[in-house]
């Protein structure tokens, strides 16, 4: 089936979906429930993704690596009592490296463990993986809140630029070629080749700039909402601060007030900034009845999953002493399957039939001669 | 008629400079299309970007006297405050595009403004309609052409319905096709929307036709404004028939071959003198032999042959995409052929379309310099021979990124030309260069060629390859379409300079000159 | 005639400086939390794995709250256009492969953050994450460290600019180097730390909250040797590298560009 370039849901119907699936590995972080929530964004991204990069497969990828990495650190330096499986020879490093003892005894329960907490690693990139594939950045940026039009501007022009970054560095490193009638000169072609670029760069920023400024950037000045939401965004990280001093200091609740006010004023700054720009959007995606579908699916997967852990259900997490095979509780289990709802909804065909009327129009009114 | 733009007692230093405006007095009505006309450096960026006050709020420097625009100072205005009275359009393609869509780029302005996104809707289609460009909607910017982009960029400047549009310089990056569709882009919008128009251009063959009135600029200083003809009757850099009328004492002067022509009826030459005889070329320095090139998936030559002996010039015509850059590149040694051969008997230097590519040193000699070094010689007297022979002397020792595009231009040539190749390969030469600077260009190609050298341009500057080609190569899709004497291959086709469409034989103002014995 | 200079846009609230202090406090903290965090707190006790991802959280948030600051009226087109422009160009060499290991993306922030000031240093070093993460498609859990790590190199680039603005430009741009190198391993550290909880557990490698800073920091020495000192080693020495060829000359283009960057306009009269 070919790609379709649009994202089939809002941008942020898949930053809902995502969080939930997060917080839901979390949670019940046993190998069957990560097994539910790994083929769930595996459906997800295959069904909608909107590029062949593979994101999924790449971070999955990291995911194993970073898993891999932490059994044979953890087999390797973790002698506990348990079931020997085989021994290695040993080796104690130098002092100044650490001066433990690396090999031994390779244990059973020590690797069952450490694969079943990596394998929850490889599920939580999936999830990061998945979204990846299937959310637009652009579409992502475009959808945050007004009041970070500045910050994502810059991303999206740093992407918009990238294309011509790399002409202008192939240009500069023929051009070095070129001067001398193809013979390359090794000492300072790095010089000759950044500095063309860079000079190129600076330039076209600035008369990007121009563009900018002509076009009515920032134009309104910064008004009272403004230096309320910025004051609100300082108290926000001074509640943050605090909450980690408390934290240290042992008072867990206090803490965690303090931590939950950071986070509240920081919202409350960013719909406060927001409401005092100026700015409208052009043309924002609405959401439409499937991209809450799915909102709403996604929480009640969070919900459930929060209820069977509230309710101290053993089989959502596991452990490898003692070793028991680990369960699936129907509860839990529905709720993660609900996560596989996206991939159910039908993908868009491509193109879209409408637009495609509309090109067709454009077409012919564009092809009448331009009187010379 | 109103006046939108009044610009009163203007005085304008950057910091650290001498002054780039000086005492400038102007008034444009409303519904004008004004021509700004003047060498690099001269001013007229500048003149044009106080118009919406980027001169001097985002520039800096010192100024003086006032700039009004539909009631409103840029004293009192920042550019972002007059986005609604003043559209601006550089000529940098590649940098005026904020988002990725053009269809979203158009709207950054109204964004910005804040209007209800009802009118923003009716708004955008409106200008996409105005810029005939309503099927590149969704786009990326990246996947167009260097005409559509700037027609997308007069789009993004157009949203917010300002009452005069600014243009610097907008064709002079791109293809004649595009600079085609540009013009008449902007000239219809004056006829539709009666929209103002500033456009400062060097490509006075297209441009001058369109404007009601133009002015002058040289060293800040304003003339005009004038009528066109009477503005460009001594100016260097204007059209090919409008020096012919002025050679032959055609009141007023002609912009267009189609009033040449008219003019031209009552006319009569004396004998062209016996064709001179295209000097046989020396020997061969470089030669192409059935040469096959893939990019990609696409042939991008099929099977060229082409010589280049000492002592010619050759002139490589072609629309873009039929492969002018790829066989210099070939000959030049840069790139993996895929059949035929490249044989270099002599040395080969290549000049690249963008001179910015080759520019890194802190001055002009220093540049130069460089590349002697870098092939292990010692030659200081090709420095001041090609410094010289560019008009360079008087900049050795500015930074050549300090410089305009066509002093940049020079400096590039003068870079790689210093080395001592024995063929030099230019690809775009006279791109966004203004007449001064081609002047001088064609003038080191000439002594380049006479002192046994061979050159060859790959262009599309049919006048450039007129007044100085001996031979000439056409290519069309990766083919040698047509080839031979400059003169028989120019004759043949859409490549006809100005003047031999309006009096056959003759290719250039100079050969009716030397007719008429002036 | 003279003229009236534009009033220059002041932000009102509270100053960047303690925005900017409260920024590095705080990232610090959320990044060091493996060496504070004492074992009695929820975080501690069963879901040690989770830690990383609520420091990440707190990440993000004190992005966000940068994010805020940016747009308080101080940031011209020119800001944006130069920060995105050279974020483009960060954001291209993290791809290129470097011998040795290491990215390119290092050197050009550490340069523009000394040519620009500590403020653009660390709006360069977001902005180039950012980018960076757009280009590869993948955006992780770990971004938001990994934008502070360099915001925070861009920072100390610029207040190390400052400095080192009076020397001559070889020594400036020795230093330039030396601080490229050190932040190879830096760099490296912080990352590797936002790793490291996931080692939780009885091993002599691994994080044990409630050790004290001195056995914390032990543990964490020794995993940090095992897994990532020989590559930021080689990573550092490939910045100190980059910088001392490139250095003399960016920093000589970033300059030549600092008056466009300054923002407003002086209206005064013309000389002559």
């Amino acid at each position: 089936m070919p790609l379709s370039t649009v994202p089939r849901f809002h941008a942020v119907t898949w930053l809902a979906w995502a969080l939930a699936a997060v917080v839901i590995v979390q949670l019940a972080s046993s190998p069957l429930y990560v097994t539910l929530v790994l083929a769930a964004s595996a459906l997800v991204a295959g069904a909608h993704r909107i590029s062949s990069t593979g994101a999924f497969r790449l971070l999955v990828g990291a995911g194993i690596v970073m898993a891999l990495i932490r059994v044979a650190l953890t087999a390797l330096t973790t002698h506990a009592v348990g079931t020997v499986l085989f021994t290695l020879p040993e080796a104690t490093l130098p002092r100044l490296l650490g001066g433990f003892t690396v090999g031994g005894t390779i244990e059973k329960e020590v690797v069952l463990q450490s694969l079943a907490e990596g394998y929850a690693i490889v599920a939580l990139l999936g999830v990061f993986g998945a979204f990846n594939s299937v959310v637009s950045h652009h579409e992502l940026l475009g959808s945050a809140p007004r009041a970070f039009h500045e910050a994502g501007l810059v991303v999206t022009i740093a992407a918009a630029f990238v294309p011509s970054t790399v002409t202008s560095w192939q240009g500069a490193r023929e051009a070095d070629r070129a001067r001398t009638g193809g013979i390359v000169r090794r000492r300072g072609r790095l010089v000759r080749t950044v500095v063309p670029v860079l000079e190129t760069g600076m330039e076209r920023s600035l008369r990007l700039a121009d563009s900018m400024d002509s076009r009515g950037f920032a134009r309104h000045p910064p008004g009272p909402a403004d230096t309320a939401s910025a004051w609100g965004a300082l108290l926000a990280l001074m509640s943050l601060a605090g909450s980690f001093v408390a934290l240290v200091g042992r008072r867990s609740t206090l803490a965690a007030v303090l931590a939950t006010t950071g986070a509240v004023l920081l919202v409350a700054s960013v719909v406060l900034a927001s409401r005092a720009s100026p700015r409208r959007r052009y043309r924002p995606r609405a959401l439409t009845g499937e991209d809450l579908l799915i909102m709403a699916t996604s929480a009640l997967a969070l919900t459930l999953v929060a209820i069977a852990a509230a309710g101290g259900e053993g089989s959502l997490s596991w452990s490898a002493s003692p070793l028991r095979s680990p369960d699936l509780a129907p509860l839990p289990a529905v709720g993660i399957l609900l996560l596989a709802v996206p991939a159910l909804l039908p993908t868009r065909p491509v193109p879209d039939e409408e637009s495609e009327a509309r090109t067709t129009a454009d077409n012919a009114r564009t092809a009448q001669p331009v009187a010379s | 008629m109103s006046a939108v733009v009044t610009f009163a007692g203007v005085a304008f230093a950057y910091a650290d400079q001498d002054p780039a405006l000086v005492d400038i007095d102007l008034t444009v009505a409303a519904g004008d299309v004004l021509l700004v006309v003047g060498p690099s450096g001269s001013g007229k960026s500048t003149l044009l970007r106080a118009v919406n006050g980027l001169v001097p709020h985002a520039t800096g420097g010192h100024f003086r006297g006032s700039v009004t625009v539909a009631g409103r100072s840029t004293r009192d205005h920042r550019p972002r405050d007059l986005a609604d009275s003043v559209g601006f359009v550089h000529q940098d393609p590649e940098a005026q595009f904020v988002v990725d869509e053009v269809e979203h780029d158009i709207a950054f302005a109204l964004e910005n403004l804040g209007m209800e996104p009802a009118a923003m809707r009716r708004r955008v289609e409106e200008v996409l309609d105005a810029l005939g460009i309503a099927h590149l909607r969704h786009r990326s910017p990246t996947t167009l052409s260097g005409g559509e982009r700037q027609r997308a960029a007069v789009a993004g400047a157009l949203a917010a319905a300002p009452d005069v549009l600014v243009l610097d310089e907008p064709t002079s990056e791109l293809d004649p096709q595009g600079a085609d569709d540009v013009l008449a882009a902007v000239t219809r919008l004056n006829a539709d929307l009666g929209t103002t128009i500033l456009l400062a251009e060097h490509r006075l063959e297209r441009a001058a036709p369109m404007a009601d009135l133009a002015v002058g600029i040289d060293r800040g200083r304003l003339r005009g404004p004038e009528a066109v003809p009477a503005l460009l009757a001594d100016y260097e850099g204007a059209p090919p028939v409008t020096h012919l009328g002025h050679l032959l004492g055609w009141i007023p002067p002609p912009l267009t071959v189609r009033d040449a022509r008219r003019l031209a009826r009552d006319t009569v030459l004396p004998e062209p003198p016996d064709r001179a005889e295209v000097p046989t070329p020396g020997d061969v320095l470089v030669g192409a032999r059935g040469v096959r090139v893939r990019l990609g998936h696409h042939p991008a030559l099929r099977g060229v042959d082409l010589e280049v002996g000492r002592g010619e010039v050759v002139a490589m015509l072609g629309r873009n995409g039929s492969g002018k850059t790829t066989l210099l590149r070939a000959l030049a040694g840069l790139l993996e052929i895929d059949g035929g051969h490249v044989d270099t008997l002599a040395r080969v230097a290549y000049l690249p379309q963008d001179p910015n590519a080759l520019l890194f040193a802190p001055t002009v000699r220093a540049e130069l310099e460089h590349t002697l070094h870098l092939l292990a010689r010692r030659d200081p007297e090709a420095v001041t021979t090609w410094l010289d022979r560019l008009g360079l002397t008087d900049l050795a020792d500015r930074h050549p990124r300090s410089l305009s595009a066509g002093q940049r231009q020079r400096v590039a040539i003068g870079a790689v030309a210093v080395g001592g190749a024995d063929v030099l390969l230019l690809d775009e030469p006279t791109r966004g260069i203004d007449p001064p600077s081609a002047g001088a260009l064609e003038q080191a190609v000439a002594d380049h060629a006479a002192g046994g050298g061979a050159v060859v341009l790959a262009t599309h500057d049919v006048e450039l390859a007129a007044r100085c080609a001996t031979r000439a190569v056409v290519l069309g899709d990766g083919d040698v379409v047509a080839s031979g004497a400059a003169r028989d291959v120019l004759a043949g086709s859409l490549f006809a300079p100005q003047v031999l469409r309006v009096l056959p034989p003759y290719l250039t103002v100079a050969e009716v000159a030397g007719a008429l014995g002036r | 005639m003279t003229a009236l200079p534009l009033p220059r846009a002041r932000p009102a609230g509270p100053p960047a400086a303690l925005f900017y202090l409260l920024l590095v406090a705080v990232g610090l903290a959320a990044f060091l939390y493996p060496f504070w965090i004492p074992a009695e707190t929820a975080f501690a006790e069963a879901h040690a794995a989770d830690a990383p991802f609520v420091a990440a959280g707190v990440g993000l948030l004190a992005v966000l709250a940068i994010a805020l600051e940016v747009r308080r009226g101080t940031t011209t087109g020119a800001t944006i256009a130069v920060l995105a422009v050279l974020s483009a160009m960060a954001g291209v060499l993290r791809l290129v492969d470097l011998p040795g290991g290491g990215s390119g993306i290092f050197f050009l922030i550490v340069l523009a953050g000394a040519a620009y000031g500590p403020r653009f240093g660390l709006l360069l070093g977001l902005g180039a994450m950012s980018t960076s993460a757009l280009l590869t498609g993948g955006m992780g859990p770990w971004l938001p460290f990994q934008m502070l790590a360099l915001a925070w190199m861009g920072a100390g680039a610029g207040f190390v600019g400052h400095v080192t603005r009076r020397l001559p430009v070889s020594a400036e741009v020795v230093a330039l180097a030396a601080y490229g190198w050190v932040w190879g391993f830096v760099y490296g550290a912080i990352m590797n730390i936002w790793f490291w909880p996931y080692l939780a557990g009885q091993g002599a490698l691994a994080w044990e909250p409630g050790l004290g800073f001195h056995g914390t920091l032990e543990r964490y020495w020794r995993f940090y040797a095992v897994t990532s000192l020989a590559w930021d080693a080689a990573a550092a020495l490939t910045n100190a590298i980059l910088i001392l060829l490139t250095g003399r000359v960016a920093l000589r283009t970033f300059r030549r560009f600092e008056a466009r960057l300054a923002g407003p306009e002086d209206f005064g009269s013309a000389r002559r």
